[in-house]
């Protein structure tokens, strides 16, 4: 039964049931009704199941930007059901859902685009044939977690300085978790995050096939994802030696996280037999 | 239903008044005995710092209790004149006596719209009256129906939603910044009585620390002494400031003791922790506004403070007719089981009675035919007289259910035993 029906699903069935999943969520916070909750998780968690099935049978390839942003995608869906059932009363899938919806949309487009996964004569190691190559692949995976979650803290915590900056009721529009809460998972998210992008990087220089032209090295994915390692690093500096906190600390999450998308959204140089 | 609310708020009586009818609980438990004994009724008394109001009712053959029954007794309790008494007291009937307490324990009838206050205070009174077996059948079912339906009111209504106190207001403007607070630091500046009420606040969320200071060192140690702080030298000022993550300012002062300058060169180059909020409720400002930024300062003035009590209490405006929309389908529904419930031995008797009468016309005939029937053939015959005693019976049982919704039932009720005969 399973192969008949896993085939079917396409990005159509998680992204409409994400999509169907936040305007019940917005349709809800202009009229609570627990009822409307109760669909929004429903169509969340369906779309979840999809989306879950979709890279079960289809296993993209994270190498891949496609199979890197639905993976991404997922993982945030994963964490956008969580929120939103653990802290219920808080405008959560407001954000997390759009920025869900978004990944699917771009991996659909690189889908289109036809860069799916990367051709099979591609180096054992990356695709994962080897340990170290499966390992990098992880490392970067999970410290892009940390940095949408970082990413995504960052926006509740601008949207909630917002509201005090213009002394908003507390009790009316949007509920958010508060200040010192967001920037403490913006916090810990980066924290965690750092480490496994530098233990991802340094593995990826040591492993990199050594035929490989320098032009490979300079290709927009190993580019940016320097370029995100180093404003991780200006985070980090600011935050601990410097004492920069609040609103300026969650602009440049924001940056690490449009930075990520760019380095996620490259194809990989070494992974598709070079830059081209 | 012979029910009266009977009673003055802070509508109808000046507070002077208010006091001196409330009850003590000593007078409370003596006055329901008394009102038992007295009048033969049912009794709940709601005695409140609004209100003091007394639900009595009484079986329906009973003569009502009227207010000035209730003003001699209230005078007579409380040593007071009935005559001035009187034009302070209010008195509704019946249905309309059971809309007035629904809407007190709805929170409809408060001098503040919402506040949760009442529904527990009728509960204890209803408590209390139960306990001393001052109530019966009726108020038993009328006070649980009312704190059914003050918990509609409450769930599928905003008109709890807020607050509408200053203090409270600024508490939900600190948790928007701080989730947890045994790490922080409250500064308290000054020692004026609502910063106290405020003060009270702040330490429920359990602070770490509290610092007091003052222009006046003793007045700082007795704050300090009064919510369990310490005390601080005035001049400290600005370290009590740097260490401090809420600042609850409250001072006398005519002027702003905390500039945007001098906050920024002393104070807020000098910090390293997290955002800073500043519940500023003194009057005249103590802080200069331009220091909130919304990121790493959090300013709110008295002003601000208020305007989020106002905006609270107009959206509770907002929620009030639905909310008096549930309390009418609550009364009529109230009112309509109240009666039905009523005409059940009405009904018993009819059944009974026509059950009677169809065995008086059966039984002879039965032995008048014994031993021309198969038993067949008289269960036959029995089944057809009662299948007729319910066809008869079903049209006035029905037109009665029918005259209960339309407030027509105790008519009916009455006519129906003379037309049978009923025996009371």
């Amino acid at each position: 039964m399973a192969d008949t029906l896993l085939p079917g699903i396409s990005h159509a069935c998680f992204g409409l049931s994400y999509g169907v999943a936040l305007l019940l969520e917005l349709a809800q916070l202009a009229w609570p009704r627990r009822m409307l909750r109760g669909f929004a998780i429903g169509f969340g968690t369906a779309g979840l199941l999809a989306q879950s099935a979709y890279i079960l049978y289809h296993h993209p390839s994270p190498a891949a930007p496609y199979g890197a942003l639905l993976l991404l995608a997922w993982v945030l869906a994963v964490f956008y059901l969580y929120g939103t059932i653990h802290y219920s009363r808080l405008a959560w899938a407001i954000f997390v859902l759009p920025v869900v919806i978004a990944l699917v949309v771009l991996s659909l487009l690189f889908l289109n685009a036809g860069v799916a996964n990367p051709p099979l004569d591609l180096p054992g190691w990356f695709a994962g044939e080897h340990f170290w190559g499966a390992l990098h692949g992880l490392m970067i995976l999970l410290a892009s977690i940390g940095i949408s979650v970082g990413f995504l803290a960052s926006v509740m915590y601008l949207v909630q300085a917002r509201r005090l900056r213009n002394k908003f009721s507390p009790l009316g529009g949007l509920r958010l978790l508060s200040l010192e809460r967001l920037e403490s998972m913006n916090r810990r998210a980066l924290n965690a995050a750092f480490p496994l992008l530098t233990a991802g990087l340094l593995l990826g220089t040591v492993l990199h096939p050594t035929s490989q032209s320098t032009a490979d090295w300079l290709s927009p994915k190993i580019l940016s994802t320097v370029g995100l390692w180093v404003v991780f690093l200006v985070v980090l500096y600011l935050r601990y030696a410097v004492h920069v906190r609040g609103s300026r600390l969650a602009g440049l999450s924001i940056l690490a996280f449009v930075l990520l998308l760019l380095a996620l959204g490259t194809a990989h140089p070494f992974a598709v037999g070079g830059s081209s | 239903m012979n029910l009266r609310a009977i009673g003055c708020n802070f509508r109808t009586a000046p507070v002077d008044v208010r006091e001196k009818v409330a009850f003590d609980p000593v007078k409370l438990r003596a006055s329901l005995a008394e009102l038992n004994a007295r009048y033969a009724a049912e009794a709940v008394i709601l005695s409140t710092c609004n209100r003091v109001e007394i639900y009595i009712a009484r079986p329906d053959a009973g003569s009502p209790v009227t207010s000035a029954l209730i003003a001699e007794f209230l005078a007579e309790v409380h040593n007071l004149d009935a005559a001035k008494l009187q034009p302070h007291l209010y008195e509704h009937v019946d249905a309309e006596a059971a809309r007035h307490l629904f809407r007190v324990t709805s929170s409809l009838d408060s001098l503040i719209v919402g506040e949760g206050q009442i529904a527990g205070q009728v509960k204890d009174a209803f408590d209390l009256s139960q306990k001393l077996a001052s109530t019966g059948p009726f108020l038993n079912a009328l006070f649980p129906t009312a704190l059914r339906t003050a918990k509609r009111v409450r769930t599928e209504t905003g008109i709890t939603k807020g607050h509408v106190s200053v203090s409270s207001v600024a508490v939900d403007y600190v948790r928007q910044v701080f989730d947890t607070f045994e790490d922080k630091t409250v500064l308290v500046i000054g020692a004026g009585k609502m910063g106290r009420l405020t003060l009270k606040h702040l330490q429920a969320l359990a602070p770490g620390r509290i610092l007091v200071t003052n222009r006046s060192p003793e007045k700082a140690a007795e704050v300090a002494l009064w919510c369990g702080g310490t005390s601080m030298p005035w001049d400290a000022l600005d370290q009590a400031l740097i260490a401090a993550d809420i600042v609850l300012s409250t001072t006398g002062a005519p002027e702003p003791i905390v500039t945007r300058r001098w906050f920024d060169e002393r104070v807020f180059s000098r910090r390293t922790g997290g955002t800073m909020v500043v519940l500023d409720i003194a009057v005249p400002r103590d802080w200069d506004p331009r220091i909130h930024d919304g990121d790493r300062v959090c300013l709110f003035n008295i002003d601000d403070l208020t305007r989020i009590r106002e905006q609270t209490l107009a959206q509770r405006k907002r929620h009030i007719a639905p909310a008096e929309g549930i309390v009418e389908i609550e009364v009529k529904k109230f009112v309509e089981d109240w009666n039905r419930r009523k005409s059940g031995p009405v009904i018993g008797q009819l059944n009974a009675e026509v059950d009677r009468l169809r065995q008086e016309v059966v039984a002879p005939l039965m032995m008048k035919l014994n031993g021309k029937l198969t038993d067949a053939e008289k269960a036959h015959i029995e089944g057809a007289f009662r299948l007729l005693q319910n066809k008869i019976l079903h049209g006035p049982i029905a037109a009665l259910q029918d005259a209960h919704k339309e407030g027509q039932g105790p008519t009916l009720l009455e006519a129906m035993k003379k037309l049978f005969r009923l025996k009371e």
